[in-house]
């Protein structure tokens, strides 16, 4: 059989942001869905955006409700998401209360009232809600296992998709018969970690599709459920092949301790304790970047966005221009109670949206704290999720990340993420002569040539400012209590070090 | 809401042919709800609500005295008020501020509005009286 002679299965949009990507592209047309979930996980904001996505007047969604929930009462909540269209009641979307039957007769008469509604509407969506609550007493295990076989088969016939939606406990997956007939199960959960509540859904069963498999954080906002794909929606994005194109820091010592700069496309770690100038190099990372034309991130986790662009032009560096012209976004993401893949999602949005070709992170000890702490444990892996998805698709990433100042050992990261990165940088204090003064140095560039030279710095009103000698003269530099080694100060052209093959 | 009460006591009075007819515009009307709000939402949900409008209109409109919503959400001894009204009313299609169907419509329309809002409310009445141009100055 050729490809041509299969049966195409059409994929219905999901109306739920980010779910069609977790689903394979959206749900099989006429196939026989499970919705299940604890109380109040979203399993029926969930089919509700679905309906309103895929409901018309010619071939309408039918809603039954059963026990529990009052369509009054649900109507009067789920109004209030924007996905809600009052317009499409009764015509697109008809709500039936099935109740009655459910509670006077038995589970054949439930079927007759479904199989006789469904002749009158002939519909392309069909939900039960709560299916749970219709058959919590059937008369035999039989019965039921019937019911449903009967239920799928009809409806499936009638080229209606399906929703059965119900609150199942997860050790019912093995033998619940209704997990056997369904084609897809979605299973939503939400557990409270410390403080806060973790969102997850994961599609446990598919027929036919290629779904993301695993744990997909999701929220409900007031525009209903939204989905972040562990893939962050970039699965089937080609990865660029590595365009050996260097992009400069805006300090040219520093582009020359890089051998020409940042390899485009690279991750990039500053890595320093407080006041080292992690930001002030970040942020002249990023005004680079637009001066050359190219659209920039920033993502800031501790202070607001006007008080980060503030600072820039105390630098001399104009952050307010560019972002009027679309150039930047500072995006600000509100801290306490978010999800990694959440924050990604905004990032990844704001790259695409502006075509960022520079990302800076500021700082990935903010970003970790502003996530809710039942996330923190799933930081380093959704970090490198989005760092292979970004710099996958070209874009250079900028993290800075605040260290311990030790005086006894050298530390990059205190996240232990320098597999993350292709390339350190570490800032630090130094006790040179009674003064505090600022050493830097590439610890690591993977695949390139770096400068091993440590180099002074000073960050004045034009920023990050790499002073003219290397520090040839002090042995114990990187322990911050250098020695003298009584030799006169080096005169030497520190560029000349970067001609020396130190790949890492 | 009254206004709207109102209208649809209006339609259904004119829709009886006779005098006969249209004096029972006001079980008419609520019968329309019933069959209507009952699929929707189920029999003991609009019982509920019914229950919930005669309480108000009966404070409003004490000829109500006898109506009793039943439990399948039917209004039983509204004939007995009605039969005590002047069908000159109806069929002159005016019904005064102290009539009681108009009340108890009114009150029962004006839930739905509480619960569901005026757009929801709407649609369900274009349901049920698809002949009926309804807009959402009502």
């Amino acid at each position: 059989m050729s490809t041509q002679d299969k049966v195409k299965i059409n994929k219905l949009p999901t109306g739920v942001p980010g779910l069609d990507e977790i689903v394979g592209g959206g749900l099989p047309e006429f196939s026989f869905n499970i919705i299940a979930g604890a109380p109040g996980s979203g399993k029926t904001t969930l089919a509700h955006q679905f309906v309103f996505a895929n409901a018309t007047p010619e071939r309408p969604a039918l809603y039954f409700t059963v026990l529990g929930e009052s369509a009054i009462k649900m109507l009067r909540y789920q109004q209030q998401y924007t996905f809600f269209d009052p317009a499409m009641l009764p015509g697109s979307i008809r709500f039936i209360n099935l109740s009655q039957v459910v509670l006077e007769q038995d589970l054949g008469a439930v079927l007759a009232e479904i199989t006789k509604e469904v002749e009158r509407a002939n519909p392309a969506v069909v939900v039960v809600d709560s299916f749970r609550t219709m058959v919590r007493k059937p008369e035999s295990q039989m019965d039921l296992q019937s019911f449903i076989q009967r239920l799928a088969l009809f409806l499936a016939s009638w080229q209606a998709t399906t929703f059965l939606i119900g609150e199942y406990a997860e050790e019912e997956l093995r033998d619940n018969p209704i997990f056997t007939v369904a084609d897809g199960l979605i299973w939503l959960r939400q557990t409270a970690e410390r403080n806060s509540i973790v969102r997850k859904l994961q599609v446990i069963k598919l027929r036919g599709q290629d779904s993301v498999p695993g744990l997909h954080t999701f929220r409900i906002t007031d525009a209903g459920v939204q989905a972040f794909s562990r893939t962050f929606g970039l699965i089937s994005r080609k990865r660029n092949p590595p365009s050996g194109r260097r992009l400069s820091f805006g300090v040219p010592e520093l582009d020359r301790m890089l051998d020409g700069g940042v390899r485009e496309g690279d991750s990039v770690l500053v890595a320093g304790s407080s006041g080292t100038g992690k930001s002030v190099l970040a942020t002249q990372f990023i005004s680079e970047g637009i001066r050359n034309g190219e659209p920039g991130i920033v993502a800031v986790f501790e202070e607001r966005p006007e008080a980060y662009a503030e600072r820039a032009t105390s630098l001399g560096l104009d952050l307010e221009t560019p972002q009027k012209d679309g150039k930047l976004t500072i995006l600000y993401l509100r801290p306490l109670d978010l999800s990694v893949d959440e924050t990604m999602q905004s990032i990844l949005d704001a790259v695409q949206k502006i075509g960022a070709k520079r990302l800076v992170i500021d700082s990935l000890a903010g970003f970790e704290m502003a996530l809710s702490p039942g996330f923190r444990a799933d930081f380093r892996e959704s970090l490198y999720r989005m760092i292979f998805a970004l710099t996958g698709i070209g874009v250079t990433i900028l993290s800075t990340v605040e260290v311990d100042e030790s005086f006894t050992e050298f530390p990059f990261s205190t996240y232990s993420i320098s597999f993350l990165t292709d390339d350190i940088i570490r800032l630090r204090y130094v006790s040179i002569d009674g003064q505090l003064r600022k050493i830097m140095v590439v610890i690591k560039m993977r695949g390139g040539n770096h400068a091993k030279d440590i180099r002074e710095y000073e960050i004045t009103s034009k920023g990050v400012v790499i002073l003219g000698k290397r520090l040839a003269n002090y042995q114990g530099l990187i322990s911050g209590i250098p020695v003298h080694t009584g030799r006169p100060d080096s005169t030497e052209e520190p560029a000349d070090d970067t001609g020396i093959d130190h790949k890492t | 809401m009254r206004d709207l009460a109102h209208r649809l006591l209006t339609y259904e009075a004119g829709a009886g042919e006779t005098p006969e007819l249209a004096d029972r515009a006001t079980l008419r009307v609520y019968e329309k709800l019933r069959h209507s709000l009952s699929a929707f939402a189920g029999v003991a949900a609009f019982e509920s609500l019914a229950f919930r409008a005669l309480t108000q209109a009966k404070s409003e409109a004490p000829g109500l005295w006898s109506a009793q919503v039943a439990a399948d959400g039917t209004l039983q001894g509204l004939g007995e008020f009605e039969s005590q009204m002047d069908m000159d009313k109806y069929l002159a299609v005016e019904f005064s501020a102290d009539d009681g169907g108009i009340v108890l419509i009114a009150r029962l329309l004006g839930l739905l509005r509480i619960f569901l809002g005026e757009a929801i409310t709407l649609s369900l009445l274009r349901n049920a009286w698809p002949g009926e141009a309804f807009d959402d100055r009502n």
